[in-house]
């Protein structure tokens, strides 16, 4: 149930948006769906932000900048008419359905990101930087932005900024048994390769302990090597992620699957997959 | 509160809650073609048109919706004038109880308005967001494919 004194705003300013969720109990309003889900009696007042001007993607010097306000469906189909940024487009056209995915907003998925996230594997994999204003405007890297813990401070999330993907291979993985489920976790993996050496790369899950995990270490044995299903073997001695129980899957038969998926998307990448 | 809405392209200063639903704004003043299904987002018996965009009216509070297009079945046809859509589920046999029919409609609407040839992994792919408990869904694809090709046949606007 809502406070009962439940309050609306509807400002067209970020600085009066940031004013305003200053306020106790104040809290902005993207799509709405999470907001809907726990219906905090805490909650006095919800700031929407659809007169802030953030429902865009622009591109400038091989970044894209999505705003706060556009939906999932916005980005999934941007990137299919303009053929770019593949590997979001991929991983948001699985979240949810259709309607659903017209309606959550990106803002609004980074702020709350949930266990489920199917947005934030991605943006981690593609060293994704998000700005947010909370007074004044601060640009900093997503992973950064969970792990200082200043997600969980109050301030507006204006938009993501993401670099153009063409270069690199990626695999994304939104395990969950039934299609429609909430899926169990998520993984994104991202090589950059220099010749057929691998330049750069990222491996994340997210739905684990603590949120997520970037397996740096496992990362690191592929710079600047050829990727071979010895190097891979190898890595998967670094991949142990670590789940909690829930009353659907135990954390062991979580991190069983976690670790065989991650193993069959890298021998995938490389090419050795039966 | 009174608050002005959009609805079927006809302004209705409907009197509301600040916490209520769109869905249950919409059912509470007659436009009863909007089904209640799970309330959770995943069935799609709501689904209505914000701004030309599926959403489930059971996730979108009202008041956000207030200055926004909104558009139920009846906004694309009713009994005695139906839309296309409409008379080609019925001919085709792809509503039986009915009750997912206002929600199928307007998926494939919307699909239809974006991409009027679509295959059929795209028609299932734009009523993914849809549940129905009677049809075993092959008709209703075939329904939206039947449309789709009278529509260009015979060049129908698809408004
Ligand atoms: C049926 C269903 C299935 C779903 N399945 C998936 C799925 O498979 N994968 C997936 O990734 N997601 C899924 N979601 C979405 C997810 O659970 C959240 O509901 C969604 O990401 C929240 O986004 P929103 O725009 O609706 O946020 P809101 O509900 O508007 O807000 C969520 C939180 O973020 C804050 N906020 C909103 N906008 C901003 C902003 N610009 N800056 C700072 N803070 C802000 C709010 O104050 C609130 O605390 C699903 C949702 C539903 C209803
Ligand atoms: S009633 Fe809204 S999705 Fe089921
Ligand atoms: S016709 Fe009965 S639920 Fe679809």
């Amino acid at each position: 149930m809502f406070n009962e004194n439940l309050k609306w705003y509807f400002p067209a300013s970020i600085p009066k948006a940031v004013q305003l969720i200053e306020q106790p109990g104040i809290i902005l309003h993207g799509g709405g769906t999470r907001i809907l889900k726990t219906q905090s009696r805490s909650i006095i007042g919800l700031v929407d932000i659809c007169n802030l001007k953030l429902d865009y993607i622009k591109q400038k010097n091989n970044l894209y900048h999505v705003g706060a306000a556009v939906t999932f469906g916005k980005v999934v189909k941007f990137s299919k008419e303009n053929n770019c940024l593949s590997m979001l487009g991929t991983a948001l056209s699985e979240a949810a359905s259709t309607p659903v995915r017209n309606r959550i907003t990106i803002g609004g998925s980074i702020k709350d990101f949930p266990l489920w996230s199917n947005l934030i594997a991605p943006l981690i994999a593609l060293d994704a930087k998000v700005e947010i204003n909370n007074g004044s405007s601060k640009i900093i890297p997503i992973e950064e932005y969970i792990t200082s813990g200043m997600i969980k401070t109050k301030h507006l999330v204006k938009e993501i900024i993401i670099p153009e993907d063409e270069k690199i291979i990626w695999r994304i993985k939104r395990f969950t048994l039934l299609k429609f489920e909430y899926p169990i976790f998520n993984i994104a993996i991202k090589f950059k390769f220099n010749g057929s050496l691998v330049h750069d790369a990222a491996f994340v899950i997210t739905g684990v302990k603590n949120r997520f995990k970037r397996f740096n270490k496992a990362e690191n044995i592929f710079m600047e090597k050829n990727l071979s299903e010895k190097l891979i073997k190898q890595a998967m001695k670094f991949i142990e992620p670590k789940f909690v129980s829930d009353y659907k899957y135990s954390s062991a038969y979580k991190e069983k699957v976690a670790k065989i998926i991650f193993e069959d998307l890298l021998l995938d990448i490389a090419g050795v997959k039966q | 509160m009174k608050i002005k809405f959009n609805i079927n392209s006809k302004i209705e200063e409907l009197e509301i809650r600040p916490d209520a639903t769109l869905l249950n704004v919409l059912r509470d003043n007659g436009f009863t073609e909007v089904k209640c299904g799970c309330s959770e987002g995943e069935c799609g018996a709501c689904i209505v048109l914000i701004d030309d965009k599926t959403v489930n009216s059971c996730q979108v509070l009202a008041m956000s919706a207030a200055s926004k297009k909104i558009k139920t079945v009846k906004g694309i046809g009713t009994l005695h004038n139906p839309h296309l859509l409409q008379k080609i589920f019925a001919s085709t046999g792809a509503d039986q109880c009915g009750f997912c029919s206002p929600g199928m409609v307007l998926s494939a609407y919307s699909l239809l308005k974006e991409n009027p040839n679509p295959t059929e992994k795209e028609i299932a792919e734009a009523l993914d967001g849809n549940l129905c408990r009677c049809t075993g869904y092959v008709k209703i694809i075939e329904a939206v494919r039947r449309t789709a090709q009278i529509m260009n046949e015979n060049l129908i606007s698809r408004e």
